[in-house]
C-alpha cells in the first residue's frame, strides 16, 4: 500500500521526465468489477517511476519498455499487475479488506481509511433499506456504531432523534451538521433529501473528529455524497414500490371494557342529575355528567356497557392501515469529460389516522461533472424537493390526546341530523376528549414545502503540490402553510359548547373560545429560510523523500481553508377571520385580516483554519491544526473563537517486526487517538437586548422581555478525547469466518459554556436570562465487528455488529438546579450538577410498607404502617377500611430522581446473505437495553377511568375486585397527573427492524436487456420484544432532537408496521 | 487556456477575501426596538403603558392558559380561596386550591379534604417548592406585581433622559404619577396576601431584605402619597395631563368610567385604595376604632358615583383581556352548569336576597353538574352565569364575553368605596349610615330591593346585609378571600351552607371548615434565587 501511494504521488512528477530509453506507447483502460471506468488511478511501469494517472474515462497512454510490466492502482481498489500491452482493459477489484474506504468527512481531504486519526463510519448505499422509506434519517437507524438512532414518532415525515456522541448543548439539541457532498445543508430538512440520490454516507461523532467545522461541528457530522454518473454504458435504473403500513401496538393498548360509573339498578348509567344519562342527538353530546364515585372504596370497575351506553373501540374507529408509494428513475453514465446522474423520485404516504391527511414528497436531482481543462474540475450538484402534505396535526400527538381522553362510549362516528359531527360530546366523555372527525370535517391544510439545494465545485490540481478547491452552496426552503377553516356557526355542538375548531383567531388561554362564533378562518404563514455556505481550500502536499530527495518516508500535507456561512430566516403569517356567507372565498373576502408574525433572522459566520499533517511511510502520522471562528452571535467585541486540534495514528502492523504469521492472522492493527474542540453556535440574535411591543388596541406598548438575551453570550464549546483502534484478523482458512474486523472507540469529552436560560429572581422583575450556565461531560464507548461469515462460490454472508454506549451528565450549572417542564406534558425535569441529563424527578409509589430512601429513612414511620398493607399487585395502599384513602396507593410527599432514562447501551445486528448473485437476504435487529420511558399517556388514561389496567381486579385487605380507587388514587394522590415511578418504564426494546429478501430475475434467467430486475420484499418493525406497556417502546415525545426531553410517551404516535413488495430495474 | 485557468483561480481567490468583512458580524436585530428607543416621549409613554398592563398582568415566564393570566389566574385564585368559584382541572393545583379540609354534610356525615396532604396548608407548603416552578399557584401574584414594580422603577429611572413638549414638568409628573400608583398598587396586593415582601425601588436588581407584610403596605401607602404629590404637579397643565394619561391608557379601556380620570378623580381612587390597605389586612375583630376612623376619612374623599377610574376591558384580538378568558366571570359563564372552568359556588348564590334582580339577571340554573369525587364536595353546582345577562334592565351583568362588554375595575371602584364606608359606619354605631351606603350600592347595581336604611335592623342584621352584598357586589375581582380572612372564616366553621355532595344530594346546612392559610409564605421560586438577608423578616407564616 506503501508503494501505491507513493507511485501514486511520483506519476505526475514523472510526466514531465522526457523518455530515453527505447519504449513503446501503451494505451489502456482502467474499469471496477462492473466496467465503470476508474478516473486518477495511477498506472506505473514496474521498477522504474515511469508512470502516469488515467483520465476521468479511465484511459491511460504511457510509453514503457517492451516486455515491461505495469503496475495499477487506485484507492479503494486492489492493486493489480498486468503485462504492459496496448489496448488492454483493467479491471480492479474493490479492496475489501478493512479500512480500504475513503473518507473525506472530518478531513478536508480524501484520505484512506488507514491513515485517519479518528473514527469515521460510513455506509453504502447498497447496506441503506431499499426504498422503504426514502428518509436517509430512517435509513440510518442501526447503521451507525455509537450512535442512537431513533425513530421517535410514527407520523408522516416526522424526524429522527440523532444523536451521536453525548449531550453537548441543552439549548441546540443533539442533531448533528449535514453535509452533502461538502456543503452544509442547513436551510432543508434531513429527512427532505432523498435516499435515492445518495451513494454514501459519512459520519463523524465528536469534536474531535469534527474540529474542522469549529464553532458548528460539536454534534458532530453527516456528510451525504451523491450518486455520480460513472464512465461505461449509460444506465437507466427505475425502481417502484408499495407498502402497506399499521401502527404497532406492541403492549396492546386499549380502552376498559368495564366501567364503574353510577347506574340504576339495570345498570343503565346516570347522570348527575339523577335520571339515566342520554345522548342529546341535536346536541350531538351528553348535557349530563356521569357520576363517577371512583374513590369510594367500593367501587369496582367491572360493569358492562351493556345498556344505555355502548362500548366503542376508538382505535378500531380511527387507525387505518395505509399503502406508501415509491418511485424512483434515474439517468447516470459518463462520457468523456462529462458525467452525469439525472434522478427523479417520487413517495407518499396517507396518515395511519383517519383523516389527518397525507404526505408526499418527489425530488429531482442532477449532479454534473465536468472535466474543463486537466486538473480543472467543475461539478454541479442540484436537488430540487417539493414536499406537501395535509396534515391536520403532524405530529398526531393532539388527536391522539383526545381520543384517549374520550371515554369509549363515545360514538365519534355520530352526525347530527345536519350532517355535522360534534367536537365535544361532555364532560360524561371526558373533559380532554374531543372528537378527531370534527377537526376533519371543518379543517385543511395544506403545507407545501420546496427545497432548492445547489452546489457548485470547483477543483484544481495546480501542480503536483498543490491542489485549490472552491464549493459554494446555497441553499433555500419556502414552506406555506395555509390552514383554512371552514364557518361552524352553523353546528349546534360547538355553540352550545362553545368549542370552535381555529388556528390563529385570538385568544389567550388554550381551551378558551375566541369568539361568540367561529365563522370561518384562513391562515397562512410563509417561512424562508437562505443559506450559503462558501468553502476554500489549498491543499499542500510534499513528499521529502521524492521532492525534496531526503531519505526520510515523510509525507506532508498541509491544509488552508476559508468557510463561510450565512443564514436568512423570516416568517410572516397572516390570518383572515369572519368568512362571507357565500363560497368560494380567498383571504380577501374576510371580514379582519391581520398580520400574525413578522419575524427576519440573519446569521454569519466564517473561519479559518490551517492544519498540518505528517505521515512518516505507512506507519504513522501525526495532525496537529486550529480552526478560528468569527460569528455574529459571539458575545460583544465579536472575537474569534479558536479551536486546536491534533491526532495521530501507528500501524503497528506495518512496523517490520509485524510479518510472518502475525500478519497472517492480524493483518491490520492500528491505534489511533485524537483531540480536538468544536463549538455550537448560540442563536441569531441571542446577544443582542431589545424591548418587546404589544399593540394595545392601536397604541404600540413597550414591554420588558419575560426571557432575555445576554450580550456576553460565548459560543458553546465541546472538548473530545477519543482513543481508538482498528483490527483486522484473518480468522479460518476455509470459506468461513475469512475475515474479522473490529473497530473500537473510547471517547471522553467535556462542554463548557453551555447555554441556558437561566431563572432570575422574581422580584428583579425578570424571568430567564441566557447564560453559560452549565459544564456537560459525556463518555462512551463505539464498537463495530464486521465478519465475513461464509464466502463460497456462491454464498456470501455478512454479519456487523454495531455497538454504543454512552453517557452524559451535568458538571456544573450556575446557580440553583434548572427545572424544566417536558414538553411532552407535565412530568418535569431537572438540570442539576451531578446528575443525567434528562433525569426525571417525581413522586414515588412503595413496594414494602418498611421501604426506605437512599438515605435510609423509612417512608411511612413505623407508628403508621400498621395503616397501609401490600396489595396483590405489589404496591403499597391504604389498608384501613376506615382511611379516608382506603385501597388508594401509597403515594411519597416529596419527588425524587428516578434515574438515569437513558439505555445502558444499543446494539445492533445486520445480517447480509447473497446467493449466486442474485438473491439477497438481509435482515436487522436493534437491541436498546435499559431505557426507559415514562408512560403519560397511560397516566392520563388513569384520569377518567379509561385505561384498560382498570378492569384488572386486584386484592387489598383480602377483598378482590377492580378497584377504582386504587387506579384514580395512583393518578390523584399527592399530586393530579403528578410524574409518579408507577408510570416510570423500563423501554428496553429487541425489534426486528429490516427483514428483506430480494431476487434478481435478469441474473436467474440471464435476461440479457437488463441489468436489474429484481423484486424485493421487506418489513419493517414486524417483531418487538419488551416489557413496556405502551404502543411502542422506541417513541418519545420531546422536540426531535432535544438534549433532556427524551423520555416521556405523552399521546406519540407509535411507529409503523410495514409490509414492502418492491420493484427495481435496471437497463 | 493556462490565461483561463488562471482567470478562474482569480475569481476564486478575490470571492474568498471579498467575503471576509468583519464588520458584516454587526447584524442587527431588526424585529424589535432597542431600549434606546424608550427615551422619547412617545417611548417612555409606550413603556409606561406596557410596563403595567402587559408586564403588570400579562408576562410572566410560568403561564397556564387553563387559569389564564393576573385577572384570571392569579386573581381566581382568590375567588376559589374566597369560595366563588370551584374547579375540576389540576393544573397548578387549581383544584385543591379551594378544597376546604372539612364538609360536614347535612346528615352528619363528615367529608374530609380528598388531597394528600389533606390540610391546605400543608398542601401549600407542598407545592411552594421552586422546584415546582408554574405549578406552584403562590408564584403568581408575587410575579406579576414584581414586574409590575420593576417596570415602574425603569420608566421612572428612564425618565430624566426623555425630553417632552409642551409642560414637560406637567407631562413626567403625570408619567411619574402613574408609576407611583401601580407600584401602590402592587406593593397593597403584595403585602395584603404574602407573610412578607420586598421594597425594590431599582429596576431589574434586587435584595434580600426581606420585610413583614405590614411594611409592605406602608410602602404601599407611601408609594400612593407619592402618585398624590405628583398628581398635584400633573394638575398644573391639565391638558398635557390628559394628553399623556389618553396615550397611556389604552383606547379599548377608555370606555364608561375607564375614561381619563381628571387628577382629582385620580387622587380620590388612591384614598379609595389606602383604605382598603387598611381594611382588608385587619380582622374585623381586631379593627381599632381609629382604624374605621381613618377608613372613613379616606372613603369620604374616596371614588364617588361616576367617577372615572382604571378599568379594564376586552377587545377582539385580546390584547390586554381575551373576551373569553380574561376576567374570573367569563371562565364562569357557560351554556350549564360545570361548562366553565371556573364553577359557579353554591356559596355564592346562596347569598343574594329573594328578588335580587341581579339574581334573576345573571344566575342561570341547569342540570346539575357532579365533578370527580376527589376534588371534594365544595364544586359540584347547580348553578352557572348567564353570558351577558338574562334581560333585566339595568341590574349588573357580571359576565359577558362580547368583546369590550365587561368592565373591570382594576383598583377599586366607587361600589367598593360605597361598602367601606358602609363597613365603617356600621361598626362605628352609624348603623342607618351604613344601611344607606349598602342602598347605595344596590341602585347603582339596580338589585331592585327594597332600602335597608330606615328598616330598624339591628347591628347583627346590618353586618350580615354588609356581608353579603360585599359577596355580590364586589365579586370575581380578587377581593373575596380578604373578606373570608377578616370575617374570620378560614379558621371558624361556616354554617348553614348549600353543598351538592358527591352522590349529587342537595345540602342546606352544610357546615364548611375552610383551613386556609390567611397569609401565603414567600414564594420559594424568590427564595431560592434571593435567599434571605440576615436580619430579614421571617419569610414563612407561623401558622
Amino acid at each position: 500500500m506503501r508503494k501505491k501511494t507513493l507511485m501514486g504521488f511520483c506519476a505526475m512528477l514523472l510526466l514531465s521526465i522526457s523518455v530515453f530509453a527505447q519504449t513503446s506507447p501503451v494505451t489502456g483502460k482502467v474499469t471496477d468489477e462492473k466496467g465503470a471506468a476508474i478516473g486518477g488511478a495511477s498506472v506505473l511501469e514496474k521498477g522504474t517511476k515511469n508512470g502516469t494517472s488515467t483520465s476521468s474515462d479511465g484511459i491511460f497512454t504511457l510509453s514503457v519498455k517492451k516486455g515491461s510490466s505495469l503496475v495499477i492502482s487506485s484507492l479503494g481498489y486492489d492493486s493489480k499487475e498486468v503485462k504492459a500491452l496496448d489496448g488492454i482493459s483493467v479491471s480492479l477489484a474493490t479492496d475489501v479488506k478493512a479500512l480500504s474506504e475513503v473518507v473525506v468527512t472530518g478531513l478536508g481531504v480524501a484520505t484512506s481509511k488507514k491513515k485517519v486519526a479518528f473514527a469515521v463510519e460510513s455506509v453504502t448505499s447498497d447496506k441503506l433499506p431499499a426504498g422503504l422509506t426514502a428518509d436517509a434519517g430512517q435509513a440510518l437507524v442501526g447503521k451507525i456504531a455509537g450512535a442512537q438512532i431513533s425513530s421517535t414518532n410514527g407520523s408522516p415525515g416526522a424526524p429522527v432523534n440523532i444523536l451521536l456522541r453525548g449531550i453537548n448543548s441543552l439549548r441546540a439539541g443533539t442533531m448533528p451538521m449535514i453535509l452533502l457532498d461538502g456543503i452544509q445543508v442547513a436551510a432543508t430538512d434531513f429527512n427532505t433529501l432523498d435516499l435515492n440520490g445518495i451513494e454514501r454516507i459519512e459520519v463523524v461523532q465528536g469534536a474531535a473528529a469534527a474540529s474542522v467545522y469549529g464553532a458548528q461541528g460539536a454534534n458532530g457530522v453527516i456528510q451525504l455524497f451523491s450518486k455520480k454518473g460513472k464512465q461505461g454504458r449509460t444506465n437507466i435504473d427505475f425502481s417502484t414500490s408499495i407498502a402497506t403500513n399499521e401502527l404497532l401496538n406492541v403492549g396492546k393498548v386499549h380502552k376498559a371494557y368495564y366501567h364503574s360509573l353510577q347506574t340504576d339498578a339495570n345498570n343503565n348509567v346516570l347522570g348527575a342529575s339523577g335520571s339515566i344519562l342520554a345522548f342529546d342527538n341535536a346536541l350531538s353530546s351528553y348535557t349530563d355528567n356521569v357520576v363517577w364515585n371512583s374513590l369510594d372504596p367500593t367501587n369496582n370497575n367491572n360493569k358492562a356497557y351493556n345498556k344505555n351506553l355502548s362500548y366503542y373501540d376508538h382505535y378500531k374507529m380511527f387507525f387505518q392501515n395505509t399503502n406508501m408509494y415509491n418511485n424512483s428513475l434515474s439517468i447516470s453514465g459518463a462520457k468523456d469529460k462529462i458525467d452525469f446522474s439525472i434522478l427523479a423520485s417520487d413517495n407518499r404516504q396517507k396518515s395511519v389516522f383517519k383523516g389527518n391527511g397525507d404526505y408526499s414528497r418527489s425530488n429531482l436531482i442532477s449532479n454534473i461533472g465536468v472535466e474543463l481543462f486537466k486538473g480543472l474540475k467543475f461539478r454541479s450538484l442540484t436537488q430540487l424537493a417539493y414536499t406537501k402534505n395535509t396534515l391536520l396535526d403532524p405530529t398526531g400527538r393532539t388527536y391522539f390526546y383526545a381520543l384517549n381522553n374520550s371515554r369509549p362510549f363515545a360514538n365519534y362516528d355520530y352526525k347530527s341530523p345536519d350532517g355535522n359531527y360534534g367536537a365535544y360530546f361532555g364532560d360524561a366523555v371526558g373533559v380532554n376528549g374531543y372528537n378527531p372527525n370534527y377537526q376533519s370535517q371543518y379543517g385543511a391544510v395544506t403545507d407545501k414545502k420546496i427545497d432548492i439545494i445547489q452546489n457548485f465545485n470547483l477543483n484544481y490540481r495546480v501542480n503536483k503540490f498543490v491542489e485549490l478547491d472552491a464549493k459554494y452552496g446555497l441553499n433555500y426552503q419556502t414552506d406555506e402553510i395555509i390552514n383554512n377553516i371552514s364557518a361552524q356557526d352553523n353546528n349546534l355542538n360547538a355553540d352550545y359548547w362553545q368549542y370552535w375548531l381555529e388556528y390563529y383567531y385570538p385568544r389567550t388561554s388554550y381551551g378558551a373560545p375566541s369568539a361568540a362564533t367561529e365563522t370561518g378562518e384562513i391562515n397562512t404563514t410563509d417561512y424562508k429560510t437562505t443559506f450559503q455556505n462558501f468553502l476554500g481550500t489549498a491543499n499542500v502536499r510534499f513528499d521529502f523523500e521524492k521532492d525534496f530527495h531526503l531519505k526520510v518516508p515523510i509525507k506532508s500535507t498541509t491544509l488552508f481553508a476559508y468557510d463561510y456561512r450565512k443564514k436568512d430566516y423570516s416568517s410572516y403569517a397572516t390570518y383572515g377571520v369572519d368568512a362571507p356567507s357565500y363560497t368560494p372565498y380567498t383571504t380577501v373576502n374576510m371580514a379582519t385580516y391581520y398580520v400574525a408574525s413578522d419575524y427576519k433572522e440573519s446569521f454569519l459566520t466564517f473561519g479559518y483554519l490551517v492544519n498540518q499533517k505528517f505521515e512518516w511511510g505507512d506507519i504513522g502520522g501525526v495532525t496537529a491544526g486550529f480552526r478560528s471562528d468569527y460569528s455574529s452571535a459571539f458575545g460583544r467585541g465579536q472575537k474569534p473563537q479558536t479551536f486546536p486540534m491534533a491526532n495521530g495514528y501507528l500501524r503497528i502492523s506495518s512496523l517490520p517486526f509485524w510479518k510472518g504469521s502475525i500478519t497472517n492472522t492480524i493483518s491490520e492493527f492500528k491505534i489511533r487517538s485524537s483531540y480536538g474542540e468544536a463549538g455550537i453556535q448560540p442563536g441569531a440574535f441571542d446577544r443582542q437586548p431589545t424591548l418587546g411591543t404589544k399593540n394595545l388596541g392601536g397604541s404600540s406598548a413597550f414591554v420588558f422581555r419575560t426571557s432575555n438575551p445576554n450580550q456576553d453570550l460565548n459560543v458553546e464549546i465541546s472538548k473530545e478525547l477519543e482513543i481508538g483502534t482498528d483490527l483486522s484478523f484473518n480468522a479460518l482458512k476455509g470459506q468461513w469466518l475469512k475475515t474479522i474486523d473490529l473497530h473500537l472507540t473510547y471517547w471522553k469529552r467535556s462542554s463548557d459554556n453551555v447555554i441556558y436560560a437561566v431563572d432570575a429572581a422574581p422580584s428583579t422583575g425578570t424571568g430567564t436570562i441566557l447564560n453559560n450556565a452549565f459544564g456537560l461531560s459525556s463518555n462512551g464507548i463505539q464498537a463495530s465487528l464486521g465478519l465475513n461469515v461464509l464466502s463460497s462460490k456462491k454464498w456470501n454472508w455478512n454479519f456487523t455488529a454495531n455497538f454504543s454506549k454512552q453517557t452524559s451528565k451535568i458538571t456544573s450549572v450556575t446557580g440553583p438546579p434548572v427545572v424544566i417542564t417536558s414538553s411532552a406534558g407535565s412530568s418535569s425535569y431537572i438540570l442539576q450538577a451531578g446528575e443525567k441529563v434528562g433525569q426525571l424527578y417525581g413522586y414515588r409509589m412503595l413496594h414494602s410498607v418498611n421501604q426506605t430512601d437512599e438515605n435510609g429513612n423509612l417512608y411511612i414511620d413505623k407508628a403508621n404502617q400498621s395503616q397501609y398493607a401490600t396489595a396483590s399487585n405489589g404496591w403499597v395502599v391504604y389498608n384501613s377500611s376506615t382511611s379516608g384513602n382506603y385501597k388508594q396507593p401509597y403515594v411519597t410527599p416529596n419527588t425524587y430522581s428516578f434515574g438515569d432514562p437513558n439505555p445502558k447501551f444499543n446494539i445492533t445486528f445486520l445480517n447480509d446473505l447473497t446467493f449466486s448473485n442474485f438473491l439477497v437476504i438481509s435482515a436487522q435487529v436493534d437491541w436498546v437495553k435499559g431505557s426507559h420511558l415514562y408512560n403519560q399517556t397511560k397516566e392520563w388514561m388513569y384520569r377518567d377511568g379509561i385505561s384498560g389496567d382498570y378492569d384488572n381486579p386486584i386484592t387489598i385487605n383480602s377483598t378482590t375486585g377492580a378497584w377504582s380507587a386504587f387506579y384514580r388514587g395512583v393518578y390523584a394522590q399527592v399530586s393530579r397527573n403528578g410524574t409518579k415511578d408507577y408510570f416510570y418504564e423500563d423501554a428496553s426494546f429487541v425489534r426486528l427492524r429490516n427483514i428483506s429478501a430480494a431476487l434478481d430475475f435478469a441474473k436467474i434467467f440471464k435476461i440479457k436487456q437488463f441489468q436489474k430486475l429484481q423484486l424485493v420484499l421487506s418489513g419493517r418493525n414486524l417483531v418487538t420484544l419488551t416489557k413496556y406497556t405502551g404502543m411502542d417502546p422506541e417513541i418519545s415525545s420531546g422536540t426531535a432532537n432535544s438534549a433532556f426531553d427524551r423520555g416521556v410517551d405523552h399521546n406519540t404516535v407509535p411507529n409503523l408496521k410495514s409490509y414492502q413488495v418492491g420493484l427495481n430495474i435496471g437497463l | 487556456m493556462v490565461q483561463k485557468k488562471y482567470l478562474l483561480i482569480t475569481i476564486l481567490s478575490a470571492t474568498l477575501l471579498g467575503v471576509s468583512c468583519k464588520k458584516d458580524l454587526e447584524i442587527i436585530n431588526p424585529n424589535s426596538p432597542t431600549p434606546a428607543s424608550a427615551t422619547s416621549e412617545a417611548g417612555i409613554i409606550g413603556l409606561a403603558q406596557g410596563g403595567v398592563y402587559v408586564n403588570g398582568f400579562r408576562d410572566l415566564k410560568y403561564g397556564d392558559g387553563v387559569f389564564g393570566l393576573f385577572w384570571s389566574g392569579a386573581i381566581g385564585f382568590h375567588d376559589l380561596l374566597g369560595d366563588e368559584i370551584g374547579a375540576e382541572a389540576a393544573n397548578s393545583f387549581l383544584n385543591q386550591i379551594g378544597c376546604p379540609d372539612k364538609v360536614v354534610l347535612d346528615n352528619n356525615t363528615t367529608v374530609l379534604n380528598p388531597n394528600a396532604p389533606n390540610t391546605f396548608k400543608a398542601f401549600l407548603r407542598q407545592v411552594n417548592q421552586n422546584s415546582y416552578q408554574g405549578q406552584n399557584f403562590i408564584y403568581y401574584e408575587w410575579g406579576y406585581m414584581y414586574n409590575m414594580i420593576s417596570a415602574c422603577n425603569s420608566v421612572l429611572e428612564t425618565l430624566d433622559k426623555v425630553t417632552f413638549a409642551g409642560n414637560a414638568a406637567a407631562k413626567k409628573a403625570t408619567i411619574q404619577a402613574w408609576c407611583y400608583y401601580w407600584k401602590g398598587f402592587a406593593y397593597a396586593r403584595i403585602g395584603s396576601i404574602y407573610y412578607a415582601g420586598l421594597i425594590n425601588n431599582t429596576s431589574f436588581a434586587t435584595n434580600g431584605n426581606y420585610v413583614a407584610k405590614e411594611k409592605i403596605i406602608d410602602e404601599s401607602n407611601a408609594q400612593l402619597d407619592k402618585a398624590t404629590a405628583a398628581l398635584t404637579t400633573a394638575a398644573g397643565s391639565a391638558a398635557d395631563y390628559t394628553t399623556v394619561m389618553t396615550a397611556i391608557i389604552p383606547p379599548f379601556n377608555q370606555v364608561g368610567l375607564g375614561a381619563v380620570p381628571t387628577t382629582d378623580q385620580w387622587k380620590k381612587a388612591i384614598n379609595t385604595l389606602k383604605a382598603r390597605n387598611i381594611l382588608v389586612n385587619t380582622t374585623v375583630a381586631n379593627m381599632t376604632a381609629a382604624q374605621w376612623t381613618s377608613i372613613l376619612s379616606l372613603v369620604n374623599s374616596g371614588i364617588g358615583n361616576g367617577d372615572n377610574v382604571f378599568t379594564g376591558r376586552s377587545n377582539a384580538t385580546g390584547d390586554f383581556l381575551s373576551p373569553q378568558s380574561g376576567v374570573v366571570s367569563a371562565k364562569i359563564q357557560s351554556s350549564a352548569a360545570g361548562g366553565g372552568t371556573y364553577k359557579l359556588s353554591e356559596r355564592w348564590v346562596q347569598e343574594f336576597n329573594t328578588a335580587d334582580k341581579r339574581y334573576v339577571q345573571n344566575i342561570k340554573q341547569t342540570t346539575q353538574w357532579i365533578g370527580n369525587t376527589d376534588r371534594g364536595n365544595v364544586f359540584n353546582t347547580r348553578f352557572t352565569l348567564y353570558n351577558g345577562g338574562n334581560g333585566v334592565s339595568g341590574a349588573k351583568v357580571f359576565a359577558n364575553t362580547s368583546p369590550g362588554a365587561y368592565e373591570l375595575y382594576l383598583a377599586g371602584s366607587y361600589e367598593e368605596n360605597e361598602l367601606m364606608k358602609a363597613e365603617a359606619k356600621i361598626y362605628s354605631g352609624d348603623i342607618n349610615g351604613g344601611l344607606q351606603s349598602i342602598d347605595n350600592v344596590r341602585t347603582y347595581q339596580g338589585a331592585g330591593l327594597a332600602p335597608l336604611a330606615g328598616s330598624g335592623l339591628s347591628l347583627a342584621q346590618a353586618k350580615e346585609e354588609l356581608r353579603k352584598e360585599r359577596r355580590i357586589a364586589l365579586a370575581f375581582i380578587g377581593l373575596s378571600f380578604y373578606d373570608a380572612r377578616r370575617w374570620g372564616l378560614l379558621d371558624n366553621p361556616r354554617t348553614n351552607c348549600v353543598v351538592v355532595d358527591n352522590g349529587g344530594t342537595l345540602n342546606t346546612k352544610a357546615t364548611i371548615t375552610y383551613g386556609y392559610l390567611d397569609y401565603w409564605d414567600v414564594p420559594d421560586n424568590e427564595l431560592a434565587y434571593n435567599p434571605a438577608a440576615s436580619g430579614s423578616a421571617p419569610t414563612k407564616n407561623p401558622k
